[in-house]
C-alpha cells in the first residue's frame, strides 16, 4: 500500500433541513486509482454522498477522509485541490459569460499563472471536444454541451479524485461513450473516479466495482460481474441489469454464463454455438 | 391530429437550419418515439409541435404545423397548451413552487378550477407517476428523478390530449423509467392520449412506441415501426442512436428485419430458433 485510501467514509449520517434522513450510516473505502460506479434508486442518497466528498455538505455524524485528511478540518478551497465534483445539473455550476472563462475559473483560483491557465483550458476543452465553442456563452449551449463544459471546468482543476454525478445524462449515446472513454483514460492515468449513473450498460462497460445505495445505506458493494449476477439486490434497489445480461440468464439452458455484461461478450460466448455466423 | 408539412426552421443567428423539410402525420392515439444524436433537432421539433417555435423562439420558419386542421401559428400559446402538454428536458427549470402539491396545482389554479377538483386532479396525477408520497415535500429537497416525476405530474394534471416529453427519463432510475413508460402506455390506452417522446433510452421506446422517427441534422432519415427501424443497425449507429441491446445482438448475428427481437424474452426465442435451426450444437454443460 502506497499511502492512505483516496476516500474513506465512516458511518456517515446526513439529513436535509425539512427532509427525511438522506444518509443513514454509510461506510465506504475507495482506494487510489479505482473506478467505482455508484448506483441506486432516485432519492437513495447518491448525490448527497457525493457532495460530502468535496465539502459541499459536512457530515452531521461520522467522518469523511480524503487521502487521510478529515474533511471537517479542510476548507472547501483546500479540498478543491483533491476532489473535483461535476454536478448532475450543469446549470448549478455554470456562471461565467464564455466557455473559456468558465473553465479558467478553477485553475485561476488555484493560483495558476496565466500561461498555465490557458494550457489547462485548452487541454480540458479539447478533452471534451468543445474547442470550437470556447468563446460561446455557455448558457446558450445545448444541455449536453453545458454538461461537457461543466466536466471540462472540473478537469482543468487536475484533481486526483473525480466525482461525476450522472456525467452522461442528456448526452446522446455516442457522446456518452466518448465521455466515459475519456473518463476511463483519466482513470488509467491515475485519477480515482467515482461516477453516479442509472445507465447499467455504462456500469457494465466501465466500472470495476459497483456500490449500490438504497435509502441512505450501502446495500451492496463488489465487483460489477458478481453484483449484476445476483438480481435480488438490484431489484430491491429499483435497478435492473442490462438487457443483454438478462438475455444471457434466459439462455442458461444453452450453457450461456449468467454474468455476461456487454453485447461483445455475448457474441463471444455465442460464437461456438452459431459457428461462422455474424462477427 | 398533428400534421407537419414541409417544415424547416433556423434559429435566429444560427448558421445551419435546426429542421429541414420535415413531414410527419401523427395520428390520434399514436406513440411516437423521437431519436437522434444531440443537435439532431428533437427538441426543436417538439418546440414546433407546442408552438414555442415560432411564438417564443425567433428564427426563420417555412412550412407549417397544424393541430386538428388549424395552423399552430394562428393559435396562441395558451390555447395550444390546453391541448398539448409539454415536459421540458430540464424538468427542474419547470418547477416554480415551494411544495410538490402546490407545484402540481399551479396550472390548475390558473384554469380557475374549484378546490375539490384541483385536489382530486393533483392526487390523481401524483399517483399516476408514483409520486403520491412526495405531495408535502419541498420541491428543493427532491432528487433529480423525483423532480422529473413531479414535472410530469404537473402536466398530466392539465389533462392534455397530446403529451410531448423531452427525455423524460434521463434522470430516472431503471424501475422509475419502466414505471414512467408503463404510465405513458396506460395514458395512451385508457385516455387515448397522443404521445411524442424524445428519448435516448431506446430499449424502452422499442417496447412502448408504435413508431420510431429518427432525426439526423434536422432531417427525418428513418420512420417506421420499432422492429424494422431497430434492425437498421449501421444506419442508426451513423446517426448516433443506441440500439436496444437485444436488437444490436441480432444485427451482429446477421440481422432479423421485421422480426427483430427487442426484449430479452424475445431475444431468447429468436436465438433458440437461430441455434436450433442451425447446426444443433448444444454447449456441453458440466
Amino acid at each position: 500500500m502506497s499511502g492512505p485510501p483516496a476516500v474513506e467514509i465512516e458511518d456517515l449520517h446526513y439529513r436535509y433541513p425539512g427532509g427525511p434522513a438522506a444518509l443513514r450510516g454509510v461506510s465506504l473505502v475507495v482506494a487510489a486509482g479505482e473506478m467505482v460506479a455508484m448506483v441506486g434508486q432516485n432519492g437513495a442518497g447518491k448525490s448527497t454522498l457525493a457532495r460530502h466528498l468535496n465539502g459541499l455538505l459536512r457530515p452531521a455524524a461520522g467522518r469523511v477522509r480524503i487521502f487521510g485528511r478529515d474533511t471537517a478540518r479542510l476548507r472547501v478551497s483546500e479540498l478543491a485541490r483533491y476532489v473535483g465534483y461535476v454536478f448532475q445539473n450543469p446549470d448549478h455550476q455554470i456562471f461565467r459569460e464564455t466557455v473559456a472563462a468558465e473553465v479558467a475559473f478553477g485553475p485561476a483560483n488555484l493560483g495558476c499563472p496565466p500561461d498555465e491557465i490557458e494550457a489547462r483550458v485548452h487541454a480540458a476543452l479539447r478533452f471534451v471536444n468543445l474547442e470550437e465553442k470556447r468563446d460561446a456563452n455557455p448558457h446558450l449551449l445545448s444541455r449536453g454541451e453545458r454538461q461537457r463544459v461543466a466536466l471540462a471546468s472540473v478537469l482543468a482543476m487536475q484533481t486526483p479524485v473525480l466525482v461525476l454525478d450522472e456525467p452522461t445524462t442528456g448526452q446522446d449515446y455516442r457522446t456518452s461513450l466518448e465521455i466515459m472513454e475519456r473518463v476511463a483514460e483519466l482513470n488509467r492515468a491515475g485519477h480515482t473516479v467515482i461516477f453516479i449513473t442509472h445507465d447499467m450498460e455504462l456500469v457494465a462497460r466501465y466500472a470495476s466495482r459497483v456500490v449500490v445505495l438504497a435509502r441512505g445505506k450501502v446495500v451492496a458493494d463488489g465487483g460489477v460481474r458478481e453484483t449484476f449476477a445476483s438480481p435480488g439486490v438490484l431489484a430491491a434497489s429499483h435497478l435492473a441489469p442490462p438487457d443483454i445480461t438478462c438475455l444471457a440468464r434466459e439462455m442458461a439452458p444453452w450453457g450461456i454464463p449468467g454474468d455476461v455484461l456487454t453485447v461483445e461478450e455475448m457474441l463471444a460466448v455465442l460464437a461456438p454455438l452459431v459457428g461462422g455466423r455474424g462477427c | 391530429m398533428i400534421r407537419v408539412e414541409n417544415l424547416s426552421f433556423r434559429y435566429a443567428g444560427a448558421q445551419e437550419p435546426a429542421l429541414c423539410e420535415v413531414n410527419l402525420e401523427i395520428a390520434p392515439g399514436s406513440f411516437v418515439g423521437l431519436v437522434g444524436s444531440a443537435g439532431a433537432g428533437k427538441t426543436t421539433l417538439l418546440r414546433c409541435l407546442n408552438g414555442l417555435v415560432p411564438h417564443f423562439y425567433g428564427g426563420t420558419l417555412t412550412g407549417r404545423v397544424t393541430l386538428d386542421g388549424v395552423a399552430l401559428a394562428d393559435l396562441s400559446v395558451a390555447a395550444i397548451a390546453r391541448t398539448v402538454g409539454t415536459v421540458l428536458e430540464d424538468a427542474e427549470s419547470q418547477l416554480v413552487c415551494a411544495e410538490v402539491e402546490e407545484e402540481v396545482a399551479f396550472a390548475l389554479e390558473n384554469l380557475q378550477l374549484g378546490p375539490a377538483a384541483i385536489r382530486a386532479r393533483v392526487q390523481g396525477a401524483l399517483e399516476m407517476v408514483g409520486a403520491a408520497h412526495l405531495a408535502r415535500r419541498p420541491t428543493a429537497s427532491l432528487s433529480g428523478g423525483e423532480k422529473q416525476r413531479v414535472a410530469i405530474a404537473a402536466v398530466l394534471a392539465l389533462r392534455p390530449r397530446v403529451l410531448l416529453l423531452d427525455e423524460p427519463a434521463s434522470e430516472l432510475d431503471p424501475r422509475g423509467t419502466e414505471e414512467l413508460f408503463a404510465v405513458l402506455g396506460r395514458l395512451r390506452r385508457e385516455c387515448g392520449l397522443t404521445m411524442v417522446v424524445a428519448e435516448q433510452k431506446t430499449g424502452h421506446l422499442a417496447r412502448y412506441a408504435d413508431r420510431i422517427v429518427v432525426l439526423d441534422r434536422g432531417r427525418v432519415v428513418v420512420d417506421g415501426p420499432p422492429r424494422p427501424v431497430f434492425s437498421r443497425a449501421a444506419e442508426l449507429a451513423a446517426c448516433g442512436v443506441r440500439l436496444p441491446q437485444v436488437a444490436e445482438l441480432a444485427a451482429a448475428l446477421g440481422g432479423a428485419g421485421e422480426t427483430t427481437p427487442l426484449t430479452p424474452a424475445e431475444g431468447r426465442v429468436w436465438l433458440e430458433e437461430l441455434l436450433g435451426g442451425g447446426r444443433r450444437v448444444r454447449a456441453a454443460r458440466g
